[in-house]
Order: structure tokens, then C-alpha cells, then sequence
């Protein structure tokens, strides 16, 4: 090993050296830069005031804040609960045996490579359009009047547009992993079970599902981790700055450190620093429980 | 032999039927997908008149709509910046992590689980845990107030957010390997270095392959970042430079343009899908975990 000392270094080095250039000077810097208080972004270290955790202090008293993370928490939480639900079911019904597998496979994932923002335009600007949208118009092909004459995109019904044209693009990327997570189960459980009289529903409740619990903590890992960053969708939903509806957590630290948003009052990088590691947080906890509620450690197959 | 195939049949249409329900839900949601796209193409190709009286194409295809995308509201420049992006990014991509995936997966070496570990676990850290000081450090050094200068952070900054997916994502595609073809080199008197290069690196193509698809559609499609460090008009990238083309768009009333300006955007990573979607399937649950 000691001969290929030098081919590991000259190996690694640019690799390790970026990685700790983007992530991991920056993520140390951000911790710290939480608990001060910092005028410029700029500013160098001795410009900066320790405040403790007078960031997090002032971030849970700002009701616009307060909004963002309840927004983050209804997108994660039924957002999660829509995406999950709808990409088990594709998931069930590509692996049953269908024809056209791989046709269907990709279509339903093709929403994941577009680009957000042009993914979004679409919806705003032609599902939800009040002029020729899609819905107005098969509402009112429908017969559907009240339906039809829906506003979209008023303040009552933006966040659950947005929730809806979200998840359409997040169900592909999720079918996809509970779809090989089923193909790995053996086939010989079912059969078993066909045997024994069990009828594909008590299948799939009592063998695919208990076999899953690896797959689940995965996909819950991975939408939390995207959900977390949630911040085109939100942006191009709302046509101004502070928009209640739509706000999340990324979009409220722009606002407060790029922005020049009339909503801000002060500029303080270290509470964007803050939101940052309170996301981080979220992120953390979200792992650590999906690690100790769906342990798949008694479960060999 | 024909009674054979029809007692196939038979059985094939009784399964089908018993699927039917399975097909009609999958049908409903792709048939949504296809209207959607579909409609946002044909709307491309017709005058704003019609689209807003529910006529496409009811005086033909209007490819000036194109035209006037690509030239008046320069979709080419934010489309050329794109691709500069993105090609120079994922093949610095391969030159950067394919040595390092290929040593962190061979070789036992202290320190080797902790790079790996600092790599996954970076693919699920919030953006907003890294920009603040990237931001700070870039500023003094007044990197922002040159092009060239910025448009070269830009790239650095793409190559490396993606750096742990792509080297943890190489790391299986080495792991695989033989290792009879380093043994036989080594005998021959091949070198370690010289091994890799010519032997292990060719060998791991379809890996490489793979993840710099990924890698391209990630860059293409990368929007915060840009946002914040793309300084300039001029250096825009395609999602910054389309939602801002969007925004002007509305108050002109060129909903025509904006549709072909956002089948512009979109045309790259879906042309790739309908050519690789197959290998880019495999991929997602295949080689590591997307971030």
C-alpha cells in the first residue's frame, strides 16, 4: 500500500479539496455565523457581534418566518403524504405485470428532468390560466360551472396549486425507488401466500409492505431533503416579494440577505445563517427518527 | 402450434383484464403528462390570438415565434451559456472524481470512511448552509465584478456541488470491477496511475456515462445558485435567464414567445430522455442515491 501513497494523495486532492472548499469550510462558517449578529455579508470576522441565540430568538418572533416554515411543513407533511401514496400505487401497478412497463415507467418519470422553472410556467400559465387554462376548460366541458369559474391562483387556492403542480413533478422520482425496492422482493413470498389463499390485497399488506420499510425511509429521507430546499416552485408562484401563501424558508432568507425586497427591515446574515442550520436541523431529526421508527434490522430477505 | 399460442392468448386477456384498473389509473396521469406538453408545444406554434380563443393552430405554424425567442428576447445567449456550463462542468466532473471514486473504493487507507461519509452526508445539506460564506469569500475577492472571472465561479461552483453525488455514484461502478485486470497490469509492469487512465477509466464507462447525464440535467436545470451568483445579464444561465424572460414577457403579452422560450428550455434534457431514458432509469435506483 505504501507504494500507491502518492497515487492516493495526487487522487484525492482535487476532489477533497473543492469538497472542502464548497461544503465543508462553508457549512462550519454558516454554524458560527448563526449565533452572531452581522451587518454585511461581507464583513470580515472582527465585525462581527456574538449574540448567542438571539437569531433564533428573533426568527421564531417574525410572523412572516413563522408563516414560511408552516408553509414548508404543510408542503413536506401533505405534500409527502400525496407524493408517497401516488408513487406506491404506480409503483404497485408497473411491477404487476403490465404491458408497456418501460413505456410507462418513463413517462411517469419525464416530469423530473424538465426544468423547474419551465415546469412551473406551464402549470401558471396554462393548467391554472383563468383565460384558457386546462381545468377551466374541461370544467366547463364538464358542465362543471362553479369549477370551472374557480381563480386558481387567488390567495385561497395558490398554495394548494402549487402543492398540486409540485407533487405532479416529485411522484416519478419516488415511483421509481419503491419500484425496485418491490422488484427485489422474491417472488417465492407471493407465491407461498397465493398458495396458502392470501389475496393480493393481505398481500400487499402483510408481505410487500413490512418488506418495504427500508425503501419508505428512503424515499421519506430523500423528499425531506428536496422539500427542505423547496424554493423555484414558491418564487414562481408568487408575482410579489413577500407572499404569504407561497413563502418558505429559502425564500424568506433570499429576501433577507440578496433581496431588495421591501420586506426587509434590517440586514443580518447571521439569521440567514440561522434559518440555514435550522433547516439542517429539520433535516437531522427527520433521519434520525425515520432511522429509529422504521428499523428493517429484525427483517432478512 | 396454433392451438398453443391461442391457449397464450387466452390466458394473456384474462391477466390483462384483472390489470385493467392498473392500466386506466396509469393512462388518466400520462395522459395528463402528454396534454400538458403537448398543448404548451402547439401553443408554441401559434399566435397569442389563438391561444387565448382556444384555437392552436388555426392560421398554421408560426415558427416566428421561435425566431423571435431565440434572437429578440436571447434565448440563444442564455442557451450557449448553458452549454458552455454544463460541458465544461461535467467533464471536469469525470477528470475530478473518477480518480477519487476509483481510490476510495481499491484502496484501504486511513481516512477513506470519512471522506466517504463527508460526501453522503453533504447530498443532504441544505444549499443554504453553504452560500452565505461562499457568498462572503466571493465578494472580497471581487470576483462578481468581472465576466470572466465570474462565469469560471459559476463552473467551480457547479463542479463542486455535484462532486459527492458523482464520486459516491463512480464508487460502485469501480467497486464492480475485477480486480484480475490491475494484477495483470501490475505483472505486465503497467503502473498504478498509468493502470487507471488507460485500464480502469475505460472500463467504467457506462458508469461515467450515466452519471454525467445525471450531472447535465442537474447543471441545465440549476436554478438557486445561478441566481444568487450569476452577477451579470450576459452570464445568466437557462433557468435564471427564463424566469426572468418570463416575468417580462407577461406585461408584453407574448404568451406565444413565452411558450416557445419555455419548449426552448426544456427541448435539451428531453431530447436526452427520449434517447437514454432507459439508462437514466437505471440510474436513479441503480448507482447510489440521487441528492
Amino acid at each position: 500500500m505504501k507504494r500507491n501513497k502518492g497515487m492516493i494523495i495526487a487522487f484525492l486532492a482535487p476532489a477533497v479539496s473543492i469538497f472542502a472548499i464548497v461544503f465543508l469550510y462553508p457549512i462550519i462558517r454558516t454554524i458560527i455565523m448563526s449565533f452572531f449578529k452581522i451587518d454585511g455579508i461581507t464583513d470580515p470576522v472582527s465585525k462581527w457581534q456574538f449574540t448567542g441565540l438571539a437569531n433564533f430568538i428573533k426568527l421564531a418572533n417574525t410572523s412572516l418566518f413563522r408563516t414560511s416554515m408552516w408553509n414548508l411543513f404543510r408542503i413536506w407533511l401533505i405534500g409527502g403524504v400525496i407524493v408517497m401514496s401516488l408513487a406506491l400505487l404506480f409503483a404497485v401497478i408497473i411491477t404487476s405485470g403490465i404491458r408497456l412497463k418501460s413505456f410507462f415507467r418513463a413517462v411517469i418519470y419525464l416530469p423530473n428532468i424538465v426544468s423547474a422553472v419551465a415546469l412551473a410556467t406551464m402549470w401558471l400559465q396554462y393548467v391554472y390560466s383563468p383565460k384558457f387554462g386546462l381545468l377551466k376548460t374541461v370544467f366547463s366541458k364538464l358542465g362543471l360551472t362553479a369549477l370551472s369559474k374557480v381563480q386558481w391562483l387567488d390567495n385561497d387556492h395558490k398554495f394548494m396549486a402549487l402543492l398540486l403542480a409540485y407533487c405532479f413533478g416529485m411522484v416519478g422520482y419516488h415511483m421509481l425507488i419503491f419500484a425496485s425496492g418491490i422488484e427485489r422482493i422474491s417472488s417465492d413470498y407471493f407465491e407461498a401466500a397465493t398458495l396458502d389463499g392470501a389475496d393480493k390485497l393481505n398481500q400487499f399488506r402483510y408481505i410487500t409492505m413490512p418488506l418495504l420499510k427500508g425503501v419508505f425511509r428512503t424515499n421519506i429521507t430523500m423528499w425531506s431533503v428536496t422539500s427542505v430546499g423547496f424554493f423555484v416552485w414558491s418564487q414562481l408562484f408568487s408575482t410579489v416579494t413577500a407572499d404569504t401563501q407561497t413563502i418558505t424558508p429559502m425564500v424568506y432568507m433570499y429576501m433577507q440577505i440578496f433581496g431588495a425586497g421591501n420586506s426587509v427591515t434590517e440586514r443580518n446574515s447571521g439569521l440567514g445563517a440561522a434559518i440555514g442550520v435550522l433547516l439542517s436541523v429539520c433535516v437531522v431529526a427527520i433521519f434520525w427518527l425515520c432511522n429509529h421508527l422504521l428499523r428493517d434490522d429484525d427483517l432478512e430477505f | 402450434m396454433a392451438r398453443e399460442k391461442k391457449y397464450r392468448e387466452a390466458v394473456n386477456w384474462k391477466k390483462e383484464l384483472r390489470l385493467f384498473p392498473g392500466y386506466l389509473i396509469l393512462l388518466i396521469w400520462i395522459s395528463f403528462t402528454f396534454v400538458l406538453l403537448g398543448w404548451v408545444l402547439l401553443a408554441s406554434f401559434s399566435t397569442t390570438k389563438e391561444i387565448f380563443s382556444n384555437k392552436l393552430l388555426a392560421s398554421g405554424l408560426h415558427f416566428e415565434n421561435y425566431v423571435k425567442a431565440w434572437i429578440n428576447s436571447d434565448v440563444a445567449g442564455i442557451f450557449r451559456n448553458s452549454l458552455v456550463y454544463s460541458i465544461i462542468a461535467c467533464s471536469l466532473l469525470i477528470v475530478i472524481c473518477a480518480p477519487a471514486a476509483y481510490v476510495l473504493s481499491r484502496f484501504i487507507f486511513p481516512g477513506n470512511k470519512l471522506i466517504q461519509t463527508g460526501f453522503v452526508s453533504a447530498m443532504g445539506v441544505p444549499v443554504v448552509m453553504i452560500v452565505l460564506p461562499l457568498f462572503g469569500i466571493v465578494a472580497n475577492l471581487g470576483i462578481l465584478n468581472h465576466v470572466l472571472s465570474n462565469g469560471m465561479l459559476l463552473i467551480f461552483l457547479y463542479i463542486g456541488i455535484n462532486i459527492p453525488y458523482t464520486t459516491i455514484f463512480l464508487m460502485t461502478f469501480f467497486g464492480n470491477l475485477s480486480r484480475a485486470f490491475e494484477e495483470a497490469a501490475a505483472i505486465d509492469g503497467c503502473p498504478p496511475t498509468k493502470t487507471f487512465w488507460l485500464i480502469m477509466l475505460p472500463m467504467a464507462q457506462p458508469g461515467i456515462i450515466t452519471v454525467t447525464i445525471f450531472n447535465f440535467i442537474n447543471i441545465w436545470n440549476e436554478y438557486f445558485i445561478s441566481l444568487i451568483f450569476a452577477n451579470s445579464d450576459q452570464l445568466r444561465p437557462i433557468a435564471v435567464g427564463l424566469y426572468s424572460m418570463i416575468n417580462s414577457m407577461k406585461y408584453t403579452g407574448d404568451w406565444a414567445g413565452m411558450f416557445a422560450a419555455v419548449v426552448i428550455v426544456f427541448l435539451p434534457t428531453f431530447i436526452l430522455y427520449i434517447f437514454l431514458s432507459e439508462k437514466i432509469i437505471a440510474g436513479v435506483t441503480g448507482g447510489g442515491v440521487k441528492g
